[in-house]
């Protein structure tokens, strides 16, 4: 049995415990082991945190990478943004030697030391690379028939150098397709939702970003869009609410591969507790249950 | 530095104790000396004891948003040495101490500061505004700037949140009461739930200078502007 610490970030158990749900019903159905990295904090999240200050962003995320090493285990997040933090301050630190001293310096205060030990993964390539193609096509009771639109997010196509970016994108695309929903192409997968720049210009961030995704989207005939990071999910849903607030109209269902995933499996939707979304993911399910 | 220098700067970190906070000679003739703002006075009577010639040159005053900085320039001794004294303190205090009893070429200056900084001398004989009028709005003064840290506004919720609980998003109770409701604990096992993680997570932010620069206020619990 493979087994991982669960790194769940914030927007997850917060905001969208569904998701939280849901993958803990895929990791026990194909028999991941996910173990709860008690006494984590944010990863930190990589834009605000890491712009005021480097060392302290460093410090904070190599401690919760501690966190997993002193438990002997690598890393699985269920978050784009949480994986990048990670997994940078992994590289870096394993890179940059003036960087490791810094941090382990301020760790040094709390009895903790950054030895390099944990690798970082995110869920999807988890489940591709560690669980397996074939293993989960087991699992499939129940093909979602769906026309579904992806979003990557961009963290996702973070990697090392000379590696192909689409690497765990790709992952993800099998992935949904193993759940039986179509896949469609609208030709904006990697332009970002907007999440970070509703930041800085919310004009911006729902006009030029969001709203063009969600047309092609549209247009393309997808009757959900499937992503793997809850901040995302959040743009998509709150964005769409904010859409129509302006008088602009958009309600697509916005939903996390792992809910997909164990809606394949065959968990009812009851247990997924999709009440948690703010776009028509409950509604679009349960029309699906009653086909 | 010196031996004049040292001897004077020894004398200091000894005398001032934790209100020493360092000394740096930038060049062969200019020496700062940063100090807690409440051993201003004391600092420039210890001065006048090491150089007899110490007359003031002139007082700067930078507005950094949260805090100012006062810089106390003083002409040394006949070489050419200046020292500047540093100190800076937090706006919500809003007060310059005066040294005018000490060092009566003060006199001036600082009635400049009061008015364009908007800040209250204290011990000073006779408060009055020097350049501006006596009707002059108090929360219109000409350089001093609002009170505000480095982060832009849609960022400090998060940061402050982030800070005080080690999570960016808040957990209400409505969520709490719903995730119990869909089986899941109270919360996630997050820093905030266990006091030593918390301790921990917390003294990065303290130690790196993290809360500092964000504008966090640690008995306040939140960000020292909105």
């Amino acid at each position: 049995m493979e087994k991982y610490a669960s790194f769940l970030g914030c927007q997850i158990p917060m905001r969208l415990p569904s998701i939280e749900i849901a993958s803990k019903k895929v990791f026990d159905k194909i028999g991941l082991e996910a173990v709860d990295l008690g006494g984590y904090s944010c990863c930190p999240e990589p834009v605000i945190s890491r712009l005021l200050d480097k060392t302290a962003w460093l410090a904070t995320s190599a401690r919760n990478l501690v966190l997993a090493e002193e438990n002997g285990l690598n890393l699985m997040t269920l978050c784009n943004g949480c994986y990048e933090t990670l997994a940078e301050t992994s590289e870096v630190l394993r890179h940059e030697p003036e960087e490791l001293r810094k941090t382990n310096e301020v760790l040094k205060r709390y009895g903790k030391q950054y030895k390099g030990k944990t690798n970082v993964k995110h869920a999807v390539e988890v489940l591709y690379e560690d669980v397996g193609v074939n293993k989960i096509k087991t699992h499939v009771v129940k093909p979602q028939k769906l026309r579904v639109a992806l979003h990557y997010g961009c963290h996702m196509y973070r990697e090392q150098p000379g590696v192909d970016i689409m690497r765990k994108p790709n992952m993800m695309k099998e992935l949904t397709r193993l759940t039986g929903a179509q896949v469609v192409d609208y030709g904006l997968e990697r332009l970002c939702c907007g999440y970070p720049s509703m930041q800085a210009d919310e004009e911006f961030s729902l006009k030029q970003r969001l709203m063009l995704k969600l047309s092609r989207m549209q247009e393309a005939g997808a009757e959900a869009v499937v992503l793997s990071c809850p901040a995302c999910t959040i743009q998509f849903e709150m964005g769409q609410v904010m859409l129509r607030q302006q008088g602009i109209q958009f309600n697509l269902p916005s939903i996390n591969l792992m809910e997909l995933m164990a809606l394949s499996f065959g968990v009812p939707s009851k247990d997924l507790h999709l009440e948690f979304h703010k776009s028509p993911v409950l509604q679009l399910v349960q029309k699906m249950e009653a086909v | 530095m010196s031996k004049q220098q040292t001897r004077t700067v020894e004398r200091l970190k000894r005398e001032l104790g934790s209100d020493f906070i360092e000394a740096a000679q930038p060049r062969q003739r200019r020496l700062f000396i940063r100090i807690m703002p409440a051993a201003l006075r004391k600092t420039v009577t210890m001065l006048k004891q090491e150089y007899p010639e110490l007359r003031l040159m002139t007082i700067s005053t930078v507005d950094h948003g949260l805090d100012l900085e006062f810089l106390h320039h003083f002409h040394a001794n006949s070489n050419g040495l200046i020292v500047t004294l540093r100190s800076i303190k937090p706006k919500e205090d809003n007060t310059l101490e005066s040294i005018v009893d000490l060092i009566p070429a003060a006199y001036f200056i600082e009635r400049e500061i009061a008015d364009l900084f908007g800040v209250k001398l204290v011990n000073y004989p006779k408060p009055e505004p020097l350049i501006l009028t006596k009707d002059w709005p108090n929360d219109k003064r000409p350089l001093r700037q609002a009170m505000e840290g480095e982060l832009p506004p849609q960022a400090r919720p998060s940061a402050e949140t982030l800070i005080s609980t080690s999570c960016v998003a808040p957990i209400s109770t409505f969520i709490q009461k719903k995730r119990e409701e869909a089986g899941l604990p109270r919360t996630p096992p997050f820093a905030f739930t266990d006091e030593k993680a918390m301790q921990e997570f917390q003294g990065i932010m303290k130690n790196t200078g993290f809360a500092e620069k964000a504008g966090y206020d640690w008995e306040k619990k939140r960000l020292r502007y909105k």
